[in-house]
Order: structure tokens, then C-alpha cells, then sequence
């Protein structure tokens, strides 16, 4: 037996999500100009200010270059050639889930996120995105109850335009960056998260966001925002089917936290990853930041990233107010020919406040796992503290971990401390693990699982499981 | 690209000597490619200002005025060692008789040695290097052989406001041992490139000091390649202070992997300087090792760089690479950047990195002062350890340049 | 204990074994019946414990002839952990260390790997932690060692107990203890002997692999074997160890004619 190509093989999985939902779906013309943008706006009967925001937005994104620091190579995407808006054909309002097309409930259920009464999560209130528009969200109702509002950002357009309009686009300015310049130019849906002063949110909140068609981008917009004292756990899901077409994900997420407040966002995301021929798969460019705006705020990213052919993502935290505090961990698992360009920034500008890093990045068949980080010390953030962590764990010798860890510091009385470290399996664990009568994929699965730990402790407990399993099946193969 | 640097391209002396047409190949690229931009990663945070001033000096005619040396700095020469001081116009190797085990190059060697080490230069990434083709026309090739060849000290002074630069390559044959101490000494506004080549035969062996000694205005654009066989040895020890832009890069290249090296540095920045150390070790074989220990202290408004590149292909299964930045903040307005780099293909292999960025810890202060020594004093010894560390590794020689008693001059408020 | 009429477990005939292309194994015979202890003595670089390794499954040795049955069937085409599952245990000489994985899961997982296989239902996590609380006397482990990550950070006493208690979990027919008594101290050898003794019954047997007298002190075996270039050279009782332990090997070199025992 030869337990390094046996390693290699276990590592392929076939990808369980990959199914299309047959649904009559109203798409819009493909390509973009200032017309689609105010199509886009008017399909969604927007306010003025939102209008003039995408189109603000559009004419910066004419004026930017697509990044290419991240050395992330892939076929130049035509931007002409991709649909900003599909929408499953439904009636325009839908007051409770017995409108919702079946079809679609289905599809979620399959998912494993049932949305109807008597199977949903008891603890978990859950917005499903299909395709660019939410198609329902539960337990609404008793979440308002408590003051906390959490609908589709379309939704809250309507219904809480002054909140939308206080806070969107102030954490990720519209010229952020070429991809968020995009997504706020043509974002479709989205959660919108708002928790008043000194709630504590009842239930976790979950959005699910599912890509049904081929040659529709997907760009969602999240919001949250958690004022004084307030606290949320929130987490999202994605996953799409199997196109033999790249399909490009631009999301945007924005996270405020005012005095006292926290705010924990944890995503896994298995969006289709292409096939071994590295065929297909989501171009995952997403933005995602954070601001501690207030006192002793505190924003925390919990992050396991398995799918999508490439994932170009920094959630990141600010920390204005004093003494705030960010977090960032994550798992990634890329395998195959799947690129992964991902880590944080902490940006440290008010006085003692803290931030942690622990990225565990896993890299297997001949996929390319890069953590890439920023912490950054202002000379006002006196008496500031970071630790990062950052480990590789590499899966057969054509696979590649790199760590560009970025460190700049100008206050003297901080202190930044990283670490990092490289690993395999090596044949021996596996030979002790088998020889005590453990298979090869589980002995596998437990040394990954191991590895990840310290992350997997840090998600919410109903996902936390989820996640192991993930890493499990996506590890899982075809051991004879 | 500005007017100005594109007149002092123009303006440089007519190509001649030995690298003549290197000098014309560097100088039709250099026109072509510009001045390094902040898209350049490992420019992005180098003072190009700085950079750009450097280069409107004139370029060193005559020769390089001989810099006395202090008697301190000559007292200790009595070891047997050989000291020759570079000059851009003139081949220091003309005036003296080599000692047994050290001999000139022939040009044939030269170009042996410089085809093997591919200094293909192809963007603006390699600047410094290309600076150095450009502007370079003298070559100093040595070649060591034997185990006991008296160790050998290189001095490259600077006329002030005068811009020079000297390509020196090295090679030491199989089993050969060499100490070797470089000395770079700027004058006042004085811009200086120096071009360091060295190749490690199998089971060789060279301790190198790189030591830097900037005053104000001066720069230093420093580009040391390394190359090593199996089983060879290859220890630096570099420390800077003094630049106003100071860039040493520093590239090893463990050309079938197998072999060790060691690298410690030390920068100590203060004032308005720059001091930026960018190093590379690649492993094109299995089974090297790499232990780095790089320190950098900022004080004033000075700003201390360290860049540090590991890259470990599939073929480099079982390599061992372990890198350290240590760094401390001594003022409120300083700036410290510091980012290590590790690409790894190959999965058998052990590699650690960690950085940390600080002041001089409280506690530690606290139990000197504890023992009934003042802050002031207990902070200098601190820095001393912090110091020495690296000193240590630098040739015997070194002692006679003070330079511990330099560096902590910079730090002493 | 021997018994005449005990069931066979373990039957090793003209086992050859090498890794990489060296030859380490050449023409081994050994034959193991239920209720016995068996020590196999021998110098470093005879071949003791690629004897044990073959047994186990590792993957760098490669077997190129001979045979290993186990309660007559063949051990050499199944995997490691199918042969841990139907009974044989390997006590690591050097167990190696997992970070990150839990002492107490990993312990769990291959108890019930085990357990499946005998048809004893599988155990959840209340129901082992009561038997590993049980079994950790055995060894007097202290149960803060269930907390933390496989052999890491363990001391070679600990580890070895570690292995022990693995033993004592698992409840294999065969036991193989490579060098179990290398680096303990005479306190950790006696509990780790003490262990040993009281897992040994008349329906498992026991392969102790050492280099010295000082375990069998502890534990009385009814074969000793002496191997030496790649097979078993001698056969004796216990009083065979005592010998060894105060004459050496050096006999082997001379005695030209290595007398083979079945």
C-alpha cells in the first residue's frame, strides 16, 4: 500500500449540492450599462437615494482595473457576457411561506435548510436567497417581538429606507475595490441585520444563498448593524449547482458595531468548486469588513471556506473605538484546482484595542491555499495587542501553502506577535491511527478535523458540527 | 519615469572595461523600464523620493578618495588578513600579491560563473541589480581554495555627493573555507551600488559579515547573491545603520538543495532613514536548511523594512527552513514593517515562521530595575543582548569597526 | 500458560520481509496458540520489531514470501486497521504524537472500530467514559490525559501507559509489545508489567518484544526466542532470558549452525 497517492485519493468527493431546480425564472438582458443599473433599481422599485448610489458606483467602477496583486490567474471575465438580475417568476409580494413556489421550498429542504413551519431549525431564523432575490425569511414575527429587524435588504429598502440609508456603503465605500464597486452598482438581494439598543438577539440568524442559473452573476449585499449593547450571531450558507461555466459571486458585507455591541459573522461556503479538471466553479470575490465604530465593541469572523474554484476574500475589522476588539478565524480546504487568496486585515486606529488570527489553510490534489494578511498598528493605537496564528497543512506534494503575512506597526507601546507553521499527515500517524483499527478516510478526517479545531470551537454549536462534516465529506473517497 | 533620471542615464560615462556590454544592456533596459513604482511589491514601501534624488549625483570619475582609517580600525591588523578597498575606476587587485589560496579570476571563470548564476534580469523587481549593470564597470573576481586562506576584508568607501558602484563575485572552490567581512562606508550624500556574487562549491564553507556604516544623506543599494551546492555552509551576519535609504537584499539560492544556511541581521534606523532588508532563500532541491533571525529596531521618525521570502518547490522535499523577525520600536513616530513570505509546494517539509513587533518589555526592564539598576541602564542592556545576538556571528575581524558601540549611540536617548 | 489443546492464533512460516530493497526478515517461523506469552530476545538489528511491524501492516515493509495467518486466516492482504479490528495489537515502541486530535476521541473511535467488528454494540460517549474511567486503573493514568491531543507532550512513561491503556480498551487476541519497556523507570515498568498480566487470559495470547531480562522479571513468559539475522535462532523457556541476560549474544556468532525451531 502506498499511503500518499492513498491520501491523494481520498480527497475527492463528488459535490452533493450540484443540482439545477427547474423553475421559470425572469432574467434580464446580459451585460451592463447605466440602463441595466437603473433597470436593476426600478425592478426593485427603489428609492432615489439608492438609485443614485449604484449609479455613482457604476461610474467609479468604469474608472477602476480589476486587481491582479493576489497572482489569482483566471480567464478574463467579460463582463458584457453576464446577467445582473434572475429572479424565480413569482407574484410580486409574498406575505407568508404558502405562496412561496414549492419548487423552491423544496430546493431548500434538499438543502438542508427546510423553511416551512414544522421542520425549520428551532433556534435559527433563516433568509433563503435564491438566485438574486430572498424568497422568504422565518421566524420574522417573533424576532420583532424583541425589536430586532432581519429581512432582505430589498425589504428594508422599503420598509427602513432611513436605516439603509444611514449606513450602507459606510464601512465598504463604493470605490472600495473594483468588485465591491460592482456589487454596489448592481447588488440584487441580501440580509439586512438590525439589533437596537441593548438587544440581545434571541435566535441565531442565518441567510442561505443558493446560485440556481448558469450566466447569472450573483452579487448580494449584506448589512448588520448592532447599536449600543446590542449583540448577534449570524451566520451564512452557500452553495450552487454544477455548470461547466465559471459563474462570478461579487458580495458585499458590512458589519457596524456602536459602544459595547458584538457582532460574530461565520460563513461556510461550498459553492461548486469546478471538477478535478479545474472546469467550471464559482468565482467567489468577495468583500467583507467590519467597523468597531464604538467602545469596547467587538466583531468576530468565524470563516470555513471548502467550495468555489477561486476565493478571493479579507473580511476585516476595524478598530476605531477604544478598546474594541476583532477576531478572524477560518478554515479553508481547497482541493484539486481550486485557488484560495484569503485572510484579514486588522486595522488598529483607537487605544488598547485587541485583535486574534487563526487561519488553518489546507491544501490538497493541486490546489493553491494562500493566507494573506494585514495588521496594522496606528501611532494613536496605543497600548494595541495582536496575535495571529497561521497554519498549512499540505495533502500530497503538488499542492501549494503560501502565508504573506503583512505587519506594520507605528505605535511603540503595542505589540504584534505571529506565528506560523507547516504540516502533513505523515504516513506514521496514519500507520498508528490504522493499526488501533481506524479506517484511512476517517483517520484522515480526524487529523483535519484536529487541525481545525481551535476555528471549529469558535462557530456557533449548531454549525460547528456541520462544518466538521463538511470537511469530512469533502475529504471523503473512494477507499477500496 | 522623470526628465531628470533620464539625463542622468544619459550623462553616464561612456560604456568601458570589461563590463562594457553589460553596461550597454543595463542601461537600454533600465531606459526602458523606469524607476521602481509602488506597484512593484517589493518597492511599495521604499522611499522613492529617496530613490529618485539618488539618482541626480554625479557618478565617480577619479578615483575614491582613500578614507584614513581610524587607528582603531587598524590596530587589530595584525591577523594576517587581507583588506583590499574597492574603488569604481580602478582593480584594488593591480597593487597587491594575493596570499596562498586566494587568486584573481580569469574573465573566462568570470563569465562561467556569471552564466551559472543567470542574472537574467527581467523587470523592475531586480532594480538594484540592474542599477548595478548599468553603472558598474569594474570587476573584482576572486577565488578561494583551501581551508586555511587568511580571511579577507573588503572596504568600499564613497566620495561625498558622488554616486559609485562595484561588482565583486566570489567563488569558493569544494571544500574551501573563507571568512569573509565586507565593509560599506558612505560619505556625506554619497549614493552607492554594490553588486556581491558569490558562489558555494560543494562542502564549502564562508562566514560573511555585511556590514553597512551609512552618515547622513548617504544611500546604500546593496544586492548580495548566493549561490550553494550540496553540503556547503553559508553563514551571514549583515547589520545597516546610518542610511538614509538603506536596501540590502539579500538572495540565496540552494541551487540542488542539501545545503545549510544562516542569516542574522540587524538594522537600526533613526532620524528620517529608510532601512529595508529584503531576503529570498529558494530551495531547488530536497533536504536544505534555513535559519534566519532578522532584527530591526526603529527610533525617531525612522522606518525599518524587512521582507522575508522562503520558497520551497515540490522538488525540495525535506527542507527545513526556520525564520524569525524581531522587531522593536524604540519611538512614538517610528514605523515598522515587516512581512515574511512562505510559499511551500512540497509537503514533507518543516517550516516555521513568526514575527513580533514591540517595545523592550516592560517586565523585563522591571526586573533589572528590581535588582537596583536604573531604567536607562537596564534598557541599554537590554539592547546589547538585543544586539549581540546577531553581532556575534559576524568574522573575528569585525571587532575593530566598534560597532555595537555605534548602534547603541542610535538607540541612547 | 501452554496448553496443548489451545487454538492456534498465530502462524508464521518462511517470512521473508524487506524495506527499501533491504532485506530484513529471512525465513521466519513462529507459531503462537491461545493462553501463551511469548518473548522474542535478540540484538539490535536482528529484526525484532519489522517483526512486529509486518504483523501490524506497516506500509514501508513489503513481505516477498511466506505467510502470517491469524486464527487461520491471511493477515498479509488486509489492511492495518482491518487487522487491529479483528484483534492484533501493535505497543509502539515509539508511539508517535497527533496534534490536535483528542486522546479521549481517538480512543472512543477505535474501541468501537472493535467493538463493531466482535458485534458488541457501539458505545456513546457517556457509556466510554465510564469504561475508559475503569480501564485508566490499569495503567493508574490520571484521566486529565483523555484531554489532551494523541502522545503530545507526553512523557515516554505516559506514552507507553497510553499504549497500555489502549490495550486494555481494545482487548486484543494478540498482543505485540515492542520494546514496551524501553525508557521506564522501574515504578512506570512494574505498572505497565502489572497491566500486561492482568489482560492475559487463556483465550489471548502475548508477543513481548525486549532487548532485556528486567521485564520478564515482571512477566514470566513460557517461550523465549532468540533472533538473529533475520529469523528465530533459538528457541527456549523462560530460564532461557536468564541465560541471555548473563552470557550475552555473542554465542550467535559462533554457533555457525543456527538451529531452526518450529
Amino acid at each position: 500500500m502506498e499511503s500518499p497517492s492513498l491520501v491523494e485519493k481520498i480527497v475527492t468527493k463528488p459535490y452533493k449540492y450540484g443540482f439545477v431546480t427547474e423553475i421559470e425564472t425572469e432574467k434580464i438582458s446580459k451585460g451592463i450599462n447605466e440602463d441595466i443599473v437603473r433597470l436593476i433599481s426600478s425592478k426593485k422599485d427603489e428609492p432615489d437615494f439608492l438609485l443614485h448610489f449604484r449609479l455613482k458606483a457604476y461610474r467609479k467602477w468604469l474608472t477602476l482595473k480589476e486587481p491582479n496583486w493576489a497572482d489569482l490567474r483566471y480567464p478574463n471575465i467579460d463582463y458584457q457576457d453576464i446577467i445582473y438580475y434572475a429572479a424565480p417568476k413569482t407574484d410580486k409580494k409574498k406575505q407568508s411561506l404558502d405562496e412561496v413556489d414549492p419548487k423552491l421550498l423544496e430546493t431548500f429542504d434538499k438543502l438542508g435548510i427546510p423553511l416551512n413551519e414544522q421542520k425549520r431549525l428551532s433556534n435559527v431564523a433563516v433568509d433563503a436567497v435564491f438566485d438574486s432575490v430572498s424568497i422568504a425569511t422565518t421566524y420574522k414575527e417573533k424576532l420583532a417581538e424583541h425589536g430586532v429587524i432581519f429581512c432582505s435588504i430589498s425589504e428594508a429598502v422599503k420598509e427602513y429606507p432611513e436605516l439603509v440609508e444611514r449606513y450602507l456603503g459606510t464601512v465598504v465605500p463604493i470605490g472600495d475595490n473594483f468588485f465591491a464597486a460592482l456589487n454596489s452598482a448592481v447588488f440584487s438581494d441580501g440580509s439586512f441585520v438590525f439589533i437596537p439598543k441593548g438587544v440581545n438577539c434571541p435566535m441565531e440568524l442565518s441567510s442561505y444563498f443558493r446560485i440556481n442559473s448558469g450566466d447569472t452573476g450573483q452579487f448580494e449585499r449584506t448589512l448588520i448593524v448592532a447599536e449600543e449593547g446590542a449583540s448577534v450571531s449570524y451566520l451564512e450558507g452557500c452553495t450552487a449547482p454544477m455548470f461547466d461555466t465559471n459563474t462570478l459571486h461579487a458580495a458585499v458585507v458590512e458589519l457596524i458595531a456602536l459602544d459595547d455591541s458584538s457582532i460574530k459573522y461565520s460563513t461556510v461556503q461550498n459553492w461548486y468548486s469546478g471538477n478535478e479538471e479545474g472546469i467550471g466553479g464559482i468565482y467567489n470575490f468577495v468583500t467583507k469588513r467590519g467597523q468597531c465604530r464604538g467602545k469596547r465593541s467587538k466583531i468576530s469572523w468565524s470563516q470555513v471556506e471548502t467550495g468555489s474554484a477561486i476565493t478571493w476574500k479579507y473580511p476585516s475589522c476595524i478598530l476605531q473605538g477604544d478598546e474594541s476588539i476583532g477576531e478572524f478565524y477560518s478554515v479553508a480546504l481547497t482541493n484539486n484546482l481550486q485557488k484560495a487568496d484569503t485572510g484579514t486585515k486588522m486595522i488598529h486606529l483607537g487605544k488598547n484595542t485587541r485583535s486574534t488570527i487563526v487561519s488553518k489553510g489546507i491544501s490538497a490534489g493541486q490546489s493553491s491555499n494562500s493566507y494573506r494578511g494585514l495588521v496594522q498598528i496606528g501611532s494613536k493605537a496605543i497600548g494595541s495587542r495582536n496575535y495571529s496564528q497561521c497554519d498549512s497543512m499540505l495533502i500530497g506534494d503538488q499542492a501549494a501553502a503560501n502565508t504573506y503575512p503583512y505587519i506594520r506597526s507605528q505605535q511603540a507601546k503595542a505589540s504584534i506577535e505571529h506565528e506560523a507553521s507547516t504540516c502533513r499527515i505523515s504516513e506514521d500517524q496514519l500507520f498508528y491511527l490504522q493499526s488501533r483499527g481506524i479506517g484511512c478516510e476517517q483517520a484522515i478526517s480526524m487529523m483535519v478535523s484536529g487541525f481545525c479545531r481551535d476555528v471549529f470551537n469558535q462557530l456557533p454549536m449548531e454549525f460547528a458540527a456541520e462544518a466538521d462534516k463538511l470537511l469530512a465529506l469533502k475529504l471523503e473517497g473512494t477507499v477500496g | 519615469m522623470s526628465f531628470e533620471y533620464k539625463n542622468w542615464i544619459n550623462a553616464l560615462p561612456e560604456p568601458n572595461g570589461v563590463l562594457a556590454k553589460i553596461q550597454i544592456e543595463g542601461r537600454s533596459l533600465i531606459q526602458n523600464l523606469g524607476i521602481p513604482s509602488r506597484e512593484i511589491e517589493n518597492w511599495r514601501l521604499t522611499d522613492l523620493k529617496k530613490l529618485e534624488s539618488l539618482l541626480t549625483l554625479p557618478i565617480s570619475k577619479e578615483q575614491v578618495q582613500q578614507r584614513t582609517p581610524s587607528s582603531a580600525e587598524l590596530a587589530d591588523q595584525n591577523d594576517a588578513g587581507v583588506r583590499l578597498t574597492l574603488s569604481p575606476n580602478r582593480n584594488p587587485l593591480q597593487l597587491i600579491t594575493l596570499p596562498y589560496g586566494i587568486r584573481e579570476l580569469s574573465k573566462d571563470e568570470i563569465k562561467e560563473i556569471m552564466k551559472f548564476k543567470m542574472s537574467k534580469i527581467k523587470s523592475k523587481v531586480d532594480w538594484t541589480k540592474l542599477l548595478n549593470h548599468a553603472t558598474a564597470n569594474q570587476i573584482v573576481g576572486l577565488n578561494i581554495k583551501g581551508t586555511n586562506v587568511p580571511s579577507l576584508e573588503l572596504i568600499m568607501p564613497a566620495n561625498a555627493s558622488e554616486f559609485s558602484s562595484t561588482r565583486i563575485i566570489i567563488n569558493v572552490e569544494k571544500g574551501s573555507k573563507l571568512e569573509l567581512l565586507e565593509v560599506v562606508i558612505g560619505a556625506k550624500k554619497s549614493a552607492q551600488n554594490h553588486l556581491i556574487e558569490i558562489n558555494l562549491e560543494e562542502s564549502a564553507e564562508l562566514k560573511h559579515g555585511l556590514i553597512g556604516l551609512g552618515v547622513s544623506e548617504a544611500s546604500l543599494l546593496a544586492h548580495l547573491s548566493v549561490t550553494q551546492k550540496p553540503n556547503s555552509t553559508y553563514s551571514l551576519s549583515s547589520v545597516q545603520h546610518g542610511w538614509s535609504l538603506g536596501r540590502c537584499e539579500q538572495h540565496i539560492k540552494q541551487v540542488e538543495g542539501q545545503a545549510q544556511s544562516i542569516i542574522r541581521g540587524l538594522q537600526i534606523s533613526k532620524g528620517n532613514e529608510q532601512l529595508a532588508t529584503h531576503s529570498l532563500v529558494s530551495f531547488d532541491g530536497p533536504e536544505g536548511s534555513l535559519d534566519q533571525l532578522q532584527k530591526s529596531a526603529a527610533a525617531d521618525q525612522s522606518h525599518c523594512i524587512f521582507n522575508g521570502a522562503i520558497k520551497v518547490p515540490q522538488k525540495a522535499q525535506k527542507t527545513n527552513a526556520a525564520q524569525l523577525s524581531r522587531n522593536l520600536l524604540i519611538s512614538e513616530n517610528a514605523r515598522i514593517d515587516t512581512k515574511p513570505e512562505l510559499e511551500i509546494i512540497a509537503d514533507d517539509v518543516r517550516c516555521t515562521h513568526g514575527a513580533t513587533v514591540s517595545q523592550l518589555q516592560e517586565d523585563e526592564i522591571f526586573y533589572l530595575q528590581s535588582r537596583g539598576i536604573t531604567t536607562d541602564q537596564a534598557t541599554a542592556l537590554l539592547l546589547k543582548g538585543y544586539c549581540q545576538e546577531i553581532l556575534k556571528g559576524l568574522p573575528a575581524n569585525a571587532g575593530r569597526w566598534g560597532i555595537l558601540k555605534k548602534l547603541l549611540e542610535i538607540v541612547k536617548r | 500458560m501452554i496448553r496443548p489443546e489451545a487454538q492456534t492464533l498465530l502462524e508464521i512460516s518462511d517470512l521473508h520481509a524487506h524495506v527499501e530493497d533491504q532485506p530484513i526478515l529471512k525465513g521466519l517461523n513462529l507459531k503462537v496458540k491461545a493462553g501463551e506469552i511469548h518473548a522474542v530476545m535478540g540484538r539490535n538489528g536482528s529484526g525484532k520489531s519489522t517483526l512486529s511491524k509486518v504483523i501490524a501492516g506497516h506500509p514501508a515493509y513489503t513481505v516477498c514470501k511466506g505467510q502470517v495467518l491469524f486464527q487461520g486466516e491471511n493477515l498479509l492482504e488486509m489492511e492495518p486497521e482491518i487487522r487491529a479490528r479483528i484483534g492484533i495489537f501493535l505497543g509502539f515502541q515509539y508511539p508517535i504524537e497527533i496534534p490536535g486530535v483528542s486522546n479521549l476521541e481517538f480512543l472512543r473511535v477505535a474501541t468501537n472500530a472493535r467493538r463493531e467488528q466482535i458485534g458488541k454494540e457501539e458505545l456513546d460517549t457517556f457509556d466510554f467514559e465510564d469504561l475508559v474511567n475503569e480501564r485508566l486503573k490499569v495503567v493508574q493514568m490520571d484521566p486529565s490525559f483523555l484531554e489532551r491531543s494523541v502522545n503530545e507532550g507526553f512523557s515516554g512513561g505516559e506514552k507507553k501507559r497510553n499504549e497500555i491503556l489502549q490495550m486494555a480498551l481494545l482487548e486484543p487476541t494478540i498482543a505485540i509489545l515492542d520494546e514496551t519497556d524501553s525508557g521506564l523507570d522501574i515504578d512506570a515498568l512494574r505498572i505497565v508489567a502489572k497491566g500486561v498480566n492482568q489482560l492475559a487470559n487463556e483465550d489471548n495470547a502475548t508477543l513481548l518484544i525486549t532487548h532485556y531480562q528486567r521485564l520478564l522479571n515482571e512477566i514470566t513468559p513460557d517461550y523465549v526466542h532468540v533472533m538473529a539475522g533475520g529469523k528465530i535462532v533459538r528457541t527456549g523457556g523462560s530460564e532461557l532470558a536468564i541465560e541471555l541476560e548473563r552470557s550475552g549474544y555473542e554465542w550467535i556468532d559462533s554457533d555457525k549452525n543456527n538451529q531452526e525451531v518450529k
